[in-house]
This record gives structure tokens, sequence and C-alpha cells, in this order.
């Protein structure tokens, strides 16, 4: 093997072309420290990620085996990784708005977003009870099942097949001629759901001339009374955390947010009047 | 509350542990790593096993938990097998092989024993195995139980040490919780019809006189250790995959879900997937924590009541630090005696 110098050798060269440049940090007067880090994506090309952090030093007593524990050094998969969380299997997530308070139990039922939804186009009747939902999901279904078999002995061998039939067809095949229809599109079925719902899904009003001192709490306060809300956002000044008056909040359901547009929009809070509206998605405001 | 997300598993979550302090969580998946976890912040400690050659478990890994020292670590798995594990370093110390699964280990309260129970499977019956833990030379462990506790009836799912770790508090596949003397290996109590359906977790009260079941019969229930006298039952819509008891604060804490088998055809705001906090004396809920979309096959409570964190079926791992509001708390009001913060 021919013996070369590390600097002549052009293959090395390209390899240290390649290299990514070392991350970078640097803190600004107000304590916001910028993050430049370096990596390769899936085609191979220089992507440069930075993040901007406030960094507070939170201090807490422990006991000393905790704060030895603290120093070991890391093992297995992450032998020789440096101290702090690895961003690809710790990720800090979405606060989470928990109170202790009774449950009301008739709660879940009312809310079932399967049962309030309407049928799309076709009127659904159900064959045991009349009632508008399917079949299947007839709630007397078991009580009125067996009178059925009580009252027609020996039942009938078509109707059987013909009831077989229509719960085995996809449920929106009375439109779509026998067409194969996604599980998504079927009257009924509900829109298939995703790891992550989008927050553009949600029913979401946008509260602005809002009182700069509301806190997420105050706001989810106000809005609970309509409904369950699923979110609550107060849009913040990045640098110095002050709100700008302006808060998001996304209920469960549309009907709750029409109730609280009504009451809400122009009364006073905090000597401000408030403005409530539907919150428009990214792409159509203007 | 923030949660932290842990994502540290391929497959779904088997069982999770905090260490005595708190500092630390271990979580078991069915991939068959084990991960340790820092959980204040979520950082990733390390894991045990996960690279070829280093002596990890070649299965699902059923169980888990850890000594009060934090110094080792006790594995269970579908490859027959039981490791002991040194934390500090994350090497595999011993092994013993058995001819069916680890379902369930634990430790005693002096750290110098331990309980395994195998799996029941191709004509093996499941048995409690009571092993001796040499500490002082942790990689010459014994391979003969001190004591074999052969079962005949319904195979123990879950196993727990009563206080002063005389006994050992066992919950069954038909339903039935059983309490056996660890010297004598008989069966001194039982009760057959404590739950109706599978016994999936059982975990103790901060100081062992009382332990909860959860079960697939859609109950959970608390049971006095002494008597095995039934204190409560906490009642829900689905089929429970484990309870524990938060110290400090009177709540319990329950998670489950449907079979993963129907998981995909349900929606999870149907609300299946959460964390359900019931109040232990009441018995009524007080409240939910969402976040996972899938079933929970595993909750653990921090020592010092000040966190709980939850494993499910979608592999997820989520640490919960509670929020001061948590521990002013008082959702019957005036029928709560006051709360001392």
């Amino acid at each position: 093997m021919a013996s070369v110098k590390p600097n002549t050798n052009w293959a090395e060269d390209d390899i240290e072309a390649d290299e990514l440049p070392p991350t970078t940090e640097t803190t600004d007067a107000n304590g916001v420290t910028t993050i430049v880090s370096w990596k390769l994506d899936e085609q191979d090309r220089k992507v440069k990620v930075t993040r901007r952090v406030r960094r507070r030093v939170q201090t807490a007593i422990v006991s000393h085996t905790v704060a030895e524990r603290k120093g070991w050094a890391k093992f297995g998969l992450d032998k020789g990784k440096a101290s702090g969380p690895d961003r690809k299997t710790t990720i800090i997530g979405e606060n989470l708005h928990f109170r202790v308070a009774p449950v009301s139990k008739a709660e879940p039922e009312a809310t079932d977003p399967v049962a309030a939804k309407p049928s799309g186009g076709k009127a659904v009747v159900c064959r045991l009870c009349q009632g508008g939902h399917f079949t299947a999901k007839c709630p007397y279904k078991e009580q009125l099942a067996v009178i059925d078999n009580m009252n027609t002995d020996g039942a009938d061998e078509e109707e059987e097949a013909a009831a077989a039939a229509s719960g085995l067809a996809p449920k929106g095949a009375g439109s779509a001629g026998g067409k194969y229809v996604p599980p998504g599109q079927r009257a009924g079925g509900g829109a298939g759901e995703s790891m992550f719902r989008s927050r553009d899904d949600l029913p979401t009003l946008r509260i602005t001339s809002l009182s700069v001192d509301a806190e997420e709490d105050d706001v989810r306060d106000l809005f609970s009374k309509f409904g369950r809300i699923a979110r609550v956002s107060v849009v913040r000044d990045r640098e110095t955390r002050q709100s700008k008056g302006l808060a998001f909040v996304s209920f469960e359901e549309k009907k709750s947010g029409e109730e609280a547009i009504k009451v809400m929009n122009g009364r006073g809070y905090d000597s401000l009047i408030l403005n409530v509206a539907w919150s428009q998605p990214r792409g159509e405001r203007t | 509350m923030k949660p932290i997300i842990l994502q540290g598993h391929e497959r779904s979550l088997t069982q999770i542990v905090f260490n005595s302090e708190g500092d630390l969580l271990f979580s078991a998946s069915k991939d068959s790593v084990v991960n340790a976890w820092f959980t204040s912040n979520g950082e990733r400690l390390g894991t045990f096993g996960g690279i070829k050659g280093d002596g990890g478990h070649n299965g699902s890994v059923w169980t888990v938990a850890v000594d009060s020292q934090s110094r080792f670590l006790i594995t269970g798995a579908a490859d027959n097998c039981m490791k002991l594990w040194d934390i500090s370093t994350g090497k595999c110390l011993f092994t013993w092989e058995f001819l069916t699964a680890v379902k369930r280990v634990q430790w005693n309260e002096d750290d110098d024993t331990i309980l395994s129970i195998t799996e029941q499977r191709s004509g093996q019956p499941s048995i409690i195995r009571i092993f001796k833990i040499n500490r002082d030379e942790p990689s010459a462990q014994t391979t003969t139980p001190i004591t074999t506790m052969t079962l005949s009836g319904s195979k123990a799912t879950v196993a727990l040490w009563s206080p002063l770790s005389e006994y050992i508090l066992t919950g069954h596949e038909s339903g039935k919780v059983a309490k056996y003397d660890v010297k004598s290996g008989e069966e001194v109590n039982y009760i057959d019809d404590a739950h109706s359906g599978e016994i999936t977790d059982i975990q103790s009260s901060p100081d062992g006189t009382y332990f909860i079941t959860s079960s697939k019969d859609k109950t959970a229930r608390i049971f006095d250790s002494e008597t095995l006298q039934e204190m409560k039952v906490y009642t829900t819509e689905t089929p429970l995959n484990s309870a524990c008891i938060a110290p400090l604060r009177p709540y319990v804490i329950l998670g489950g879900g449907q079979d993963a088998m129907s998981v995909t055809t349900t929606s999870q705001r149907a609300g299946k997937f959460e964390s359900r906090f019931w109040h232990k004396l009441f018995e009524e809920e007080v409240g939910r924590v969402k976040g996972h979309f899938g079933p929970i096959n595993t909750l653990a409570v921090h020592p010092q009541g000040k966190a709980y964190a939850s494993g499910a079926e979608d592999g997820f791992v989520r640490v919960h630090w509670f929020d001061e509001g948590y521990f002013r708390s008082r959702p019957f009001g005036d029928l709560e005696p006051e709360v001392e913060v």
C-alpha cells in the first residue's frame, strides 16, 4: 500500500469539503441563545438548523445518589453521546390542561362524534327501531332482535339475505353504484384518524382586543362554559413573552364555538371589548 | 402540564418502572430493548441490549424491575431468559434460562431476593421461583431457586412482594388473587373470584398495606395485603391494562383501552386511550389525561407522587409532572380533608 500524506490525498480533501461546520452558539443581550447546527438530509444536502432558545437555570436539591447518577456516562445505543436530551428520542409535548374535578358520566355519550355526525346525503333509518342511525348501531338491538325472532318464527330466507348484503356492502355503495369507496368517504364512516390531528381540523375562534394580562388559563375559564376546549393559545412576543392581545381557542365541537361567538363577541372583558370570530386557516387568510 | 414524550421503542411498551428516588425511569417493550431515562428532562441514559453481541434480550421484554439502590436491574423476556444488569454501565451481569417466557420479576424489600413468574406453555406449568441474589459478586449467581411454586390451577400473570417480603401476592389469569408463603411455597390465602377476567397488573400502595389490581373485566380493585379483603372497586367501560396508587394525594390512576386488534377501528376521540384518575376513597372518576393513540399498557407513578408515566401500545412513553393545581386539588370540596402542601 502506498503511503500518502493526508494533505495530498484528493479523496480525503473531498471528504473534508463535505464535512459539516461545527455547531455554534451565541447568546444575545436579551438572554436568547441562537444555536446554529448543520446536518445532512436524505439527499446528502447540507441543511442549516437555527434554533432560538431561552435558557433558564432551574435548581433542584437532590440526594447525592441522584446527583451522582446525573454524571453517569451513557451506554448502549447512546454510548458516547453528549449529555442533554437527544431530540430523536425525547420531545416535549403540547401543554395539557389537567384539572382534578369530578367527571360527569353523561358527557361521553353526548359528545360521541360518530353518533352526532349527520349521515352524508342518504337518510339512514334503523331497520329495528326506525331511528335515525345505522341498524348495527341501534341501542335497542339486542332487545328488539329477540322480539323479532319470536314474531317471525323461522325467519324469511330472502329478507335475511337482503339484510346481510346491505350490512356487508360499503355504506356509500348506494350512491357510488358498487364502486369501491374508501372508508373515509363512506357515509357515516367518518374521516380517517391521523396520528396527530391537524390544528386546522378543530373549530377555532380568534379572539382579538384581549387584555394583555389575560393568560391561557383566564381565556380557558372564559370560554370553557361553552363546551369542551381542545387547546388555548395566547399569541406572545417572541422575545419578551408579552401577550399581543390575541388568542386562539379551539373547541372540540363547532356548536360550542358558534355559541361562544354569539355570547362573547362584543362583551367587555378587563375594560376592553372582545372581538370573537372564526379563525381563518393559514392559507385563506388575506 | 407539559408531557415529556419518550420515543425510544419501536414496538409497544410492556412495563415501565421508576426507581426509588424517581429520577430514573426504565421502560421495557416488545422490541427486546430496555431503556433507562432521566425523568426530569427525558434524556435517555442508555439502553440495555439493542446492540448485537452485548448480551441483550432476543425477544419481547415482558417485565423489568429495579432494586431500591438503583444498582441492579432485572428483566424477563420472551426468549425464556431472565437477566441481571448493572445500571450504571448497562452491562449484562448474569442470565438465567428457563423453559418458557418470563412474565414478571420483582425485587423484595431487602434487595437480596427476587421473584420470577414463568409462562404456562407447551406442557410447562406456570412456575413462581424465588432466587437469592449475590450482590457482592453480581456475575456469580445461583441458578437454583430457594423456593419453587408450581401452580396447578390458573396461571399467575402478575405478582408482588407483601410488606416485609414474607409473602407473595399474585394475580391470576382467571381473576384469582392469592397469597403465597415465600419459605414454604404454600398458598396461604386466596380469593377465587376477585375479578371476573384476567388480572393485568398489580401495584402496591406506598406503604404496602394494600394493593391495586387491574383486570380485563373493566374494573380495578384495592385489596388489603394482610387479609386479601376487597376494599374498593373502580368500574370503568374499558378493559384495564394497568393501575397504580398515587402517593401524596387520594387518587388512583387507571389505564387501558380495547384490545390491540380493534384499535384501528376506533377513533382516538372515543376517549379510550386516556389515563384516568379516580378518587381512591369515593370511587368516582376525577380526571383524564389524553395523549396516547393506542391503549395504555402500563402505568407507573413517581415514588414521591410528583409525576406519573404511561406507556402504550403506540410505542411511546409519556412522563407527566403534576402541576401545582394537582397538589391542592379537592374535587369533592368539603367532603375531603384539608390539603396540607
